[in-house]
């Protein structure tokens, strides 16, 4: 029971008082960026992320992990009362949460969302406990290929699961590896794509690029429609906690579909609880025995979307522990996060940073006991600050983006870069190419071309040393799969359309 | 719509071909260390013209007249309010470079809830007081962060 000693010694430093009250910190922080609309958990994270600088690395990663786990819950709140996604994970959560709120069960379905999610929460927990001192096991034997080829994989996972344009998918992608490569070469150390500039010499930073897509884009697209927020008052009673639990324990397929589906697809590389929450849902409904009622205020569609979302947002740091690879465009940020504390993400955190991983994974139980306490007991607080005006929010958020861009660099050329960054995010938000594959490629960028280089050196330039050794090829493969995957659906749809309807002439004829 | 996707896919031929450029002056090919400096960007270059290039093909064969490539990318109105969170904070970064973060953002904040918001002016002056007021207390003694003071930064009393 090597790896039970080693989670009480996480929880150990955990529990500091410190570190507890940064989660509690952490975690307000979080539901508070939950419940605004246009504040995302991916920018919420990259704005306060220069806090962290003078904090100890720790306590550094237990805030911003807290701040995701704190964003989960919150989102909830405003898909529930306001019908406005908080969060987007919270989208597929207003189908059928609003209209169970607007019957006057405001209370039963905020408690639908938290306590499932809860409990999803805590399975995916004890899965990450079990897995990630495994899957780094496996990891310290990677060289430069097996790297190369998982980070491959990350991204074909944005193209085969993401559900956008593939061409839009990895021009996007391309752009942030094209932005990670200006600066001074890794290997040669000469200045590349500067054009004689010394500004940009040290390259891009991400956070900026996080904020200014995610944040300044989710901005001045709200400006488009006039945020109102009439939203119907909901509070918590016990009766609503006893009765979700009944609810819960009457349907474990959906909850555990649901947490099982959700940590997967938090686990593959980029994705998140975004397609997690909304694949669950879909799941849940096709296999519902009254899928008419989805969308009308379906208990097990709450359930299925939330449970989903906060088993893939634990799912996500699994990747990026284990293999320094983020699971989602959040924790691409808190990667970020790792290099700027001096640490190297990746599988050697567990040998060199015990502290650090142990401390991460015990607080991950305490941040969301905190979390699912929190929204518990405060809705009524946390409604409250969506009664803010339109015209006190924007301008605070868009001050705070920019003291996050300027905190990078300590210069005022990140915040020109915000601007800029917002109004591609943006564009394109509107022509519908996904921003994640660009943030995650910024910051995988050195990455990914180290590795690429080293394989290549190592092989004198041959491309098979991707597929002659064992595990690099299996990655490989999955990889090549993932990225005809959006070329393979149509026609797999259709050959399964016709058999379907062969079986259901035959069953006619039976 | 259809413009708007073409001037983007322009815009990424674009970005492709600037990197493409640059890949082959600093050489793409095999040097003494391994691959060069411009290995890398050559084929990211290459991947984006090539997905530039089947987005604008796309966007080209979509039917002028149909509704989706008609519906414009953002209407006037709709611009204007765009316009109006976008072009103060606009400026606002210019005055940072100039008056510095904290007066800045006082203005910028009273300016934005008084001429958006309509708010009363009691409301906008506690605002953008308590604002700059806090974030000077959180991040500058709490958290070491020093933000830009700007022209004025030398007559401040600390």
């Amino acid at each position: 029971m090597q790896g039970f000693g080693d989670l009480l010694y996480g929880f150990n430093i955990a529990l500091s008082p410190y570190n507890l009250f940064i989660a509690a910190f952490g975690v307000l922080l979080g539901v508070i960026i939950g419940v605004i609309p246009g504040l995302g958990g991916t920018s919420g994270v990259a704005i306060l992320l220069p806090l962290t600088f003078t904090m100890p690395t720790t306590s550094a990663i237990v805030f911003l992990s807290s701040i995701y786990w704190g964003a989960l819950y919150g989102g909830a709140i405003t898909s529930i009362l306001f019908n406005i996604p908080g969060e987007p994970w919270s989208v597929a959560l207003l189908f059928d949460g609003y209209p169970m709120a607007r019957e006057g069960k405001a209370g039963q379905a905020l408690a639908l969302a938290f306590i499932p999610g809860f409990f999803a929460a805590l399975v995916s927990i004890v899965l990450f406990t079990f897995f990630a001192p495994l899957l780094a096991g496996l990891a310290l034997k990677f060289g430069p290929a097996e790297t190369f080829a998982v980070l491959t994989l990350a991204f074909s996972t944005f193209t085969g699961l993401g559900g956008g344009s593939p061409a839009k998918t990895i021009a996007s992608a391309c752009v942030g590896f094209l932005l990670a490569s200006v600066g001074l070469d890794i290997v040669t150390g000469r200045p590349r794509l500067t054009f004689g500039s010394i500004t940009i010499l040290s390259g891009f930073s991400f956070i900026t690029a996080s904020i200014g897509l995610f944040g300044i884009g989710e901005i001045l697209l709200a400006a488009e429609e006039t945020l109102e927020f009439k939203g119907i008052q909901g509070k918590i009673g016990v009766k609503d906690m006893w009765v979700t639990t009944k609810t819960m324990m009457r349907n474990p397929g959906t909850f555990i579909t649901g947490t099982i589906l959700g940590f997967w697809i938090g686990v593959m590389p980029g994705t998140g609880a975004t397609p997690a929450s909304f694949m669950s849902y879909g799941i849940a409904k096709q296999y519902s025995k009254h899928p008419e009622k989805f969308g009308t205020g379906a208990p097990q569609g709450i359930i299925a979307s939330q449970t989903a979302a906060q088993a893939a947002g634990i799912g996500a740091l699994l990747p990026l522990v284990t293999l320094g690879i983020p699971g989602s465009p959040t924790a691409a940020v808190i990667l970020g996060g790792l290099y700027i504390w001096g640490l190297q993400p990746g599988p050697t955190l567990f040998i060199e940073q015990r502290d650090f991983v142990w401390g991460l994974i015990a607080s991950m139980y305490i941040g969301n006991v905190m979390g699912v306490l929190f929204c518990l007991a405060m809705v009524p607080v946390f409604t409250a600050i969506l009664k803010t005006p339109y015209a006190i929010l924007t301008p605070l958020i868009i001050l705070l983006s920019s003291i996050g861009a300027y905190a990078v660099n300590n210069t005022t050329f990140d915040v020109w870069l915000l601007l800029m960054y917002g109004v591609i995010g943006y564009v394109f938000k509107k022509l519908k190419y996904p921003l994640a594959p660009l943030v995650v490629a910024l910051v995988l960028g050195d990455m990914t071309e180290e590795a690429l280089r080293q394989s290549l050196i190592l092989s004198g330039g041959s491309l098979a040393i991707f597929f002659t050794r064992p595990i690099a090829a299996g990655f490989m493969i999955l990889t090549i799969f993932l990225f005809l995957l959006p070329a393979i659906r149509p026609l797999a749809q259709r050959v399964g359309r016709t058999f379907r309807a062969e079986e259901a002439e035959k069953a006619g004829e039976g | 719509m259809r413009k708007a996707e073409i001037i983007c896919a322009l815009v990424l031929l674009a970005v492709a071909g600037i990197g493409m450029a640059e890949a082959i002056r600093l050489g793409s090919g095999w040097g003494p260390s391994g691959p060069r400096a411009g290995f890398f960007p050559i084929w990211l270059s290459a991947i984006l013209g090539l997905c530039g290039l089947s987005i604008l093909v796309k966007a080209m064969r979509m039917n002028p007249l149909a509704e989706a490539a008609r519906k414009p990318f953002v209407s006037k109105p709709l611009l204007k309010h765009v316009l109006a969170v976008f072009l103060p904070m606009a400026a606002a970064v210019v005055l940072f470079e100039v008056i510095g973060f904290y007066l800045a953002a006082a203005l910028y904040l009273g300016v934005f809830m008084r001429w958006m918001g309509r708010h009363s002016w009691p409301a906008v002056l506690a605002a953008s007081l308590l604002f700059p007021a806090a974030t000077f207390l959180i991040l500058e003694r709490w958290f070491l962060i020093p933000l830009p003071k700007g022209m004025v930064g030398n007559y401040l009393p600390y």
